[in-house]
């Protein structure tokens, strides 16, 4: 199978796309950064291996890249953020040039420990081999493995009381500093203008207090639910060290358990937030 | 410059003797992950060999959200009531690379409008900076102006001698009247002890000229030099908020009712693409390579046209942290490299 390079140069000498969204490598070793590539000569510098984290997809809303047609290097999951955002019409399918990678799962953070072990979010991922692509590249294994710490904070979150977890959230929050690096590293967080930075009226207080806070945080996570795909992002990138999968995931299991949606997984399929439908369950709504 | 040894275990004494006193103390999280107060005594931690807590020490100084005055009102009167900025703090632990940087926000703080807040909280806040054994590819604060081992910023400044001893320099009158008031906690000491220690710190790989840098922005401001950051750069605020310098702030009101709210003062930062939103609708800096743009000339011309400093302390946070490690000390590095 061919390698990125390869593959990045027939991107541009077969005209398939105008710009490509692939991986580099960044001043530490260890670390690869998003790159934009526009033409062959620029495509040496590619890489790809289980360094590559970032999610690319959400350069694809991007004001100076719309229009253009896009080739994006995508995992599995990256690939699941694509797909939603073509079932939300926010991209169209014919302007995106996937090349998808099979992956075996990538590095849970660039550094220190957590550099050795898998990232949660690939020990149950079901996008291995990509179902959405273009053309595919192989990313060699690098035999990661790890445990999925958060799925028993989430048991143990749902054993709570409400006071109980309203506690565990209020502490979590209270580091938040209002950087919107989740917002921003989000391939789904695409409008335009976001309700957090509307003030006329203002719906979310801007001030990083509890309360304001507390409204970023919810707000975003009701606003990703029945759409998040499970990248992680958000909670990557974090500075204050969030546990945001905790809320993302949790949605994620009740849209599937309440709806048997899974989101990113067809284009076609209509998205959950935007059907509704007779069977729909209603004994939640209290 | 008078120089004492004083051990871990009474260091944790001193800071024991604090926390009875009242007074707060912070220091980096067991995860260090940003500055936390610290509960009891026995916790007191130094660490010079772990690398800059990922959001800095600045918040002592100038919180992340503040409030600048709270009001009330009815149909005929509005009252106002002044927030009353208040700290009595010690900071334990800094690196040479947080210490420095309340001098250099000094500068804007006490330029035309003598803030207050950060005055006030600056003012009763003692710094204990402790030099700094760690580096990595995103340090940089030989190239501009610092080093592991300076004392800028510090009233006292401590030099690890063994796991158990420390070396302790009181730099400012306010580090000398506290070595004073805990006098019997702190042993006669020589920078024989301390000199041996100082002079094993190498410091971070990466070098610039500070000078070619700025001499390339003078004659550069319009240039597609930044374009391929902006390719990639998210816009969001991560840099500018764990950055120890940058100093950015918006102004809200906020209700809690009709009759009642408070005026705050919010971290901003140049990298929101609302930032410059005029409210005709313009933008000038319309998009993100415009925006790194002011951030790089801001850092090393702006600041130095106007303050003879250059606004950053290299202690490589913004890159380290940063969504898609876009690196500072790289990029410039780069335009160092260009003229």
């Amino acid at each position: 199978m061919a390698d990125i390079i390869s593959i990045a140069r027939g991107v541009f000498e077969n005209k398939k796309a105008d710009i490509l969204i692939g991986y580099t490598k960044a001043t530490s070793e260890g670390r690869t950064r998003p790159v934009i590539v526009r033409s062959a000569d620029e495509v040496q510098n590619l890489v790809l291996n289980s360094s590559c984290l970032n999610n690319l997809a959400t350069y694809l809303t991007r004001k100076e890249n719309k229009g253009k047609k896009v080739a994006i290097v995508a995992k599995g999951c990256d690939i699941k953020s694509i797909v939603q955002l073509i079932a939300e019409s926010q991209i169209k399918r014919e302007n995106v040039y996937i090349i998808g990678v099979k992956c075996n799962g990538v590095k849970r953070s660039f550094e220190g420990e957590d550099s050795k072990k898998i990232a949660e979010k690939c020990l149950n991922c079901n996008v291995r081999t990509p179902h959405l692509a273009d053309e595919t590249v192989d990313m060699s294994d690098e035999g990661l493995t790890g445990k999925d710490e958060k799925a028993e904070l989430i048991e143990k979150l749902d054993s709570m009381s409400a006071e109980e977890r309203f506690a565990f959230w209020e502490e979590q929050f209270e580091k938040c500093i209002k950087c919107y690096a989740c917002r921003q590293a989000c391939p789904l967080c695409y409008c335009e203008r976001c309700i957090a930075d509307k003030s006329m009226p203002r719906w979310v207080e801007s001030s990083p207090t509890k309360r304001g806070n507390f409204a970023w945080n919810i707000v975003r996570a009701f606003h990703l639910s029945g759409r998040c795909i499970g990248c992680n992002e958000c909670e990557r990138v974090c500075p204050a060290g969030i546990p945001l999968s905790l809320l993302n995931r949790k949605m994620v299991m009740v849209a599937k358990s309440e709806f048997g949606y899974e989101s990113g997984m067809s284009a076609d399929a209509p998205t959950l937030i935007g059907t509704y439908d007779l069977k729909d369950k209603e004994e939640f709504i209290k | 410059m008078e120089e004492y040894i004083i051990s871990l275990e009474d260091l944790k004494k001193l800071a024991d003797n604090l926390i009875k006193e009242g007074t707060d103390l912070f220091l980096p999280s067991p995860d260090n992950s940003r500055f936390v107060r610290l509960k009891k005594a026995d916790e007191l931690k130094l660490a010079p060999e772990a690398r800059p807590s990922d959001i800095s020490a600045k918040q002592a100084a100038f919180p992340k959200c503040d409030p600048v005055l709270f009001y009330k009102r009815d149909k005929s009167t509005v009252e106002l009531k002044d927030a009353e900025p208040s700290a009595n703090q010690v900071l334990f632990g800094l690196k040479p690379c947080d210490a420095a940087a309340f001098g250099i926000m000094n500068k804007v703080f006490n330029w035309d409008y003598k803030d207050n807040f950060f005055n006030k909280r600056l003012e009763n806040t003692l710094v204990i900076g402790l030099a700094c054994t760690y580096s990595d590819d995103y340090c940089f604060c030989t190239s501009v102006g610092l080093s592991p081992v300076s004392e800028t910023g510090s009233d006292i400044f401590l030099v690890r001698l063994s796991d158990a001893q420390f070396a302790a320099r009181a730099v400012t009158d306010k580090g000398i009247q506290f070595v004073k008031k805990y006098s019997q906690l702190f042993a006669k000491g020589d920078s024989s002890k301390s000199k041996p220690a100082l002079e094993s710190i190498k410091g971070p790989a990466r070098k610039f000229d500070s000078k070619k840098v700025k001499d390339w922005l003078d004659k550069n401001f319009e240039t597609d030099f930044f374009n391929p950051v902006g390719d990639t750069c998210l816009g969001c605020g991560q840099c500018a908020f764990v950055c120890p310098t940058c100093h950015c702030f918006d102004i809200v009101d906020e209700d809690y009712s009709y009759s009642e709210g408070r005026r705050m003062k919010n971290w901003d930062a140049c990298q929101f693409s609302l930032f410059t939103l005029h409210a005709s609708g313009h933008n000038p800096r319309d998009n993100q390579a415009k925006r790194y743009r002011q951030r790089v000339n801001h850092k090393f011309k702006y600041y130095i046209d106007r303050f003879k400093e250059i606004l950053c302390t290299g202690c490589g946070r913004c890159s380290r942290g940063c969504p898609v490690t876009i690196d500072i000390g790289s990029i410039v590095t780069k335009i160092g490299n260009l003229t």
